[in-house]
């Protein structure tokens, strides 16, 4: 196990800046992902953490030792893809034991079965070690690769989007899984995803990139009630966070906020309400433009001035399309956003 | 505008049934959406429809009338693919006139024609573009315009949206939606996104491996699957399915499970030729429908696997006997891994499966179950 530290990493790619300046610390034993859209850095830092891109200017330290001169087969550093890296053409149980047979001394067979029936286990596939894992579903090809990547024991876990290639009911399942493993192996683990769901779900905390830069650094509730910035606003949410010029919401702003500057005002879809048109909560006016039912929620699109608001409402009280609404406002959950920075401004 | 008709459709190709005897009656104007997973018969099942496929056995009707001999530009059916095929090297108004072109409809008729279809479609401004000038959004809008401009009888539409980015996809969902119902035409929609199929068409047919499982509004299908496959198609995080044994004593019936006891009552007593005492079946809840409480108090005892916090909610892993669960709970939920709690299934909401899949019995808002916890 260990603590990552990164130091002011920077890396480059000719004229394009992947990750500037990242300063960033892993606590051992955590779950942390990284979290990004495609091109934000995160694949970048993953692979300098692994030792398979070398930092441009900064360094890497796992605990206290600086890394970036040591070869990444020597970071005791264990990896899963999003594709699978099994050996088809060898039984679950070799996939399995293979991490074990190349060490020296190389333990006997006792031991190897012992360490091959626990991992299997934990990762589920206790009951087809027999299998080819050719053969296997690729739900089952995915826990394979996972308990390969384990059972070598290794300091420090990296997972790159393992779960991109499941369908989604499987990948609910292992979202669970994973988590629960990694509470009761205790590894460090960083998880590098563009799926924020997987990232709120299953992290203590996540590190928000955006073009390479870090925006925020926080646990899941940080990230999702006090965003830094509208990036990360608009990044992290199921239903994305509604955004309305200042102006157009007659709500009074706290002080900062009127201090002189363009404000945006921020609010997640189920901070908002539907209730009557004439009703005294009523904030704004609004008409029905689309009912997407969620199955135990519905999101209802409706349109103020040609701008679109999405209110999660419950099915019971489902509005037609067309029809007149009032808006209410969790006063106490509005974010405000600087027009210029798009800081957040509390 | 027309009425659709499949009479015992089965279409095979080689070895692999893709449709297996599919009957539906679609209405005239009506918004059907085909649901099921990938390789579920559904592109096959529209290839029929407009003629590019003969099935094997079966009949198609349009308007009562039968169209399975008659050839696809006949049919007065416009499909819309998947992978938009525009031409590059015309423009917008070339791409949208050139159906028009093809049937040899006079000239001013056509720019009268592109003209309006542009505006339902708000692409007026681009007539003069060429494709590769255009947005992922544009670039869709023009391949619907081109089935719209044609004004036939009925649209087919194979994944439209598909290759979009998830706003943009949201926004035409809504402009769908619009303009079919302005538009007032049959609209046969295939998707496997469980959102689109919730929340665009009147109707729902749930495809599976060629079968129809079931045709339905997305309501219906919802609360009232007609077997376990159809249970799963709607609700994120899915279905929970509980494995539990048939019960009766003294009169009663009840789905056993080692933690709690569903008991059927009034009208849920009148299924009880379709369990038999000792089967193994599930009970099916959905995670919303799954109430957890710390303390005493109602429910029976269950601990906690893991919490999986999304900000606006909270999946809550519970661990019932050797099953992991998923249930709901609000953000404000504050729970550590194997903390006890107490767990309450909504009587409502239950649904019962027999061993092999089928529904037995789903509560739909009725009262027909009550929930006790198990004695000790």
């Amino acid at each position: 196990m260990a603590e990552i530290r990164l130091e002011q990493l920077t890396k480059d790619f000719g004229s394009l800046v992947a990750v500037r300046d990242l300063q960033l610390t892993v606590p051992d034993g955590s779950f942390t992902a990284l979290l990004g859209p495609s091109g934000c850095g995160k694949t970048t830092t993953m692979n300098m953490i692994s030792g398979l891109e070398r930092p441009t200017t900064g360094e890497i330290y796992f605990d206290d030792r600086a890394m970036s001169r040591v070869d990444p087969g020597r970071r005791n550093v264990g990896f899963v893809f999003q594709n699978y890296a099994i050996f088809t053409h060898m039984r679950v149980y070799d996939n399995l034991a293979f991490g074990l047979r190349v060490r020296k001394p190389r333990p006997d067979k006792a031991e190897t079965d012992r360490e091959v029936q626990r991992v299997a286990e934990i990762v589920g596939v206790a009951g087809i070690l027999e299998r080819k894992a050719g053969r296997l579903s690729v739900n089952d090809m995915q826990k394979v690769a996972l308990g390969r990547s384990m059972i070598v024991s290794p300091a420090i876990f990296l997972l790159d989007e393992p779960f991109s290639n499941l369908d989604a009911a499987f990948r609910a399942y292992m979202r669970a899984e994973l988590k629960r493993i990694q509470s009761e192996v205790g590894q460090t683990m960083v998880y590098v995803t563009h799926d924020q769901v997987e990232a709120m779900s299953m992290a203590d905390q996540i590190a928000v990139m955006n073009l390479g830069v870090l925006q925020q650094f926080g646990t899941p509730q940080e990230i999702y009630n006090s965003p830094t910035n509208r990036f990360v606003a608009g990044f992290v949410g199921s239903t994305q966070m509604n955004f309305l010029p200042a102006q157009e919401v007659p709500i009074e702003l706290p002080a900062q906020a009127r201090n002189g500057r363009s404000v945006t005002v921020g609010v997640r879809p189920e901070n908002l309400s539907l209730v009557a048109p004439d009703s005294a909560d009523a904030t704004l006016k609004a008409k029905v433009n689309l009912v997407e039912p969620l199955g135990a929620k519905d999101v209802v699109h409706v349109t103020i001035d040609h701008q679109d608001l999405r209110v999660i409402a419950t099915p019971g009280l489902r509005p037609r399309i067309g029809d007149q609404v009032g808006i209410a406002f969790d006063r106490q959950r509005l974010l405000v956003f600087d027009d210029e920075t798009g800081e957040a401004v509390r | 505008m027309a009425s659709l008709r499949l009479e015992g459709v089965t279409k095979r190709f080689g070895q692999v049934t893709a449709l297996n005897n599919v009957s539906l009656e679609i209405e005239d104007g009506e918004f059907f959406a085909v649901l099921g997973p990938p390789g579920a018969g559904k592109t096959t099942l529209l290839r029929t429809i407009v003629g590019l496929e003969k099935p094997d056995e079966g009949d198609v009707y349009a308007d009562g009338e039968r169209i399975t001999d008659v050839y696809p530009g006949d049919r007065d059916i416009a499909i819309v693919f998947q992978n938009l095929a525009l031409y590059p090297d015309k423009t917008v108004f070339g791409n949208l006139a050139f159906p028009l072109r093809q049937s040899k409809v006079p000239r001013k008729e056509i720019r009268k024609r592109v003209s309006r279809t542009a505006e339902t479609l708000h692409i007026e401004h681009l007539l003069d573009r060429k494709p590769a000038k255009l947005s992922g959004g544009e670039r869709q809008r023009v391949a619907l315009g081109r089935a719209l401009v044609r004004d036939p009888q009925a649209y087919l539409f194979d994944e439209p949206l598909s290759a979009l980015d998830a706003l943009l996809r949201l926004e035409m969902r809504a402009e769908l939606k619009h303009l079919q119902r302005d538009l007032g035409r049959t609209l046969v929609y295939v998707t496997h996104d469980q959102v689109e199929a919730m929340s665009m068409p009147d109707r729902v047919a749930v495809l599976r491996e060629g079968v129809v499982q079931q045709v339905d509004t997305p309501e219906n299908i919802y609360h009232r699957p007609l077997n376990q496959f159809v249970a799963t198609v709607f609700g994120s995080p899915p279905m929970n399915f509980i494995p539990c044994t048939v019960a009766a004593r003294n009169g009663t019936l009840s789905v056993r499970h080692s933690l709690f006891e569903v008991e059927l009552t009034g009208e849920g007593l009148s299924i009880r030729e379709s369990l038999t005492e000792g089967a193994p079946c599930l009970l099916g809840i959905r995670p919303e429908d799954i109430r957890v409480g710390t303390g005493g108090g109602e429910g029976f005892p269950a601990t906690v696997y893991v919490t999986e916090p999304l900000g606006g909610e909270t999946v809550v892993d519970l661990r019932l006997g050797d099953r992991v669960v998923k249930a709901l709970a609000p953000p404000s939920i504050d729970l550590v891994q194997d903390a006890p709690v107490r767990v309450s299934l909504d009587p409502l909401r239950l649904h019962v499966f027999k061993e092999d899949g089928d529904t037995v019995l789903s509560a739909a808002g009725a009262n027909l179950f009550s929930v006790h916890a198990a004695s000790a």
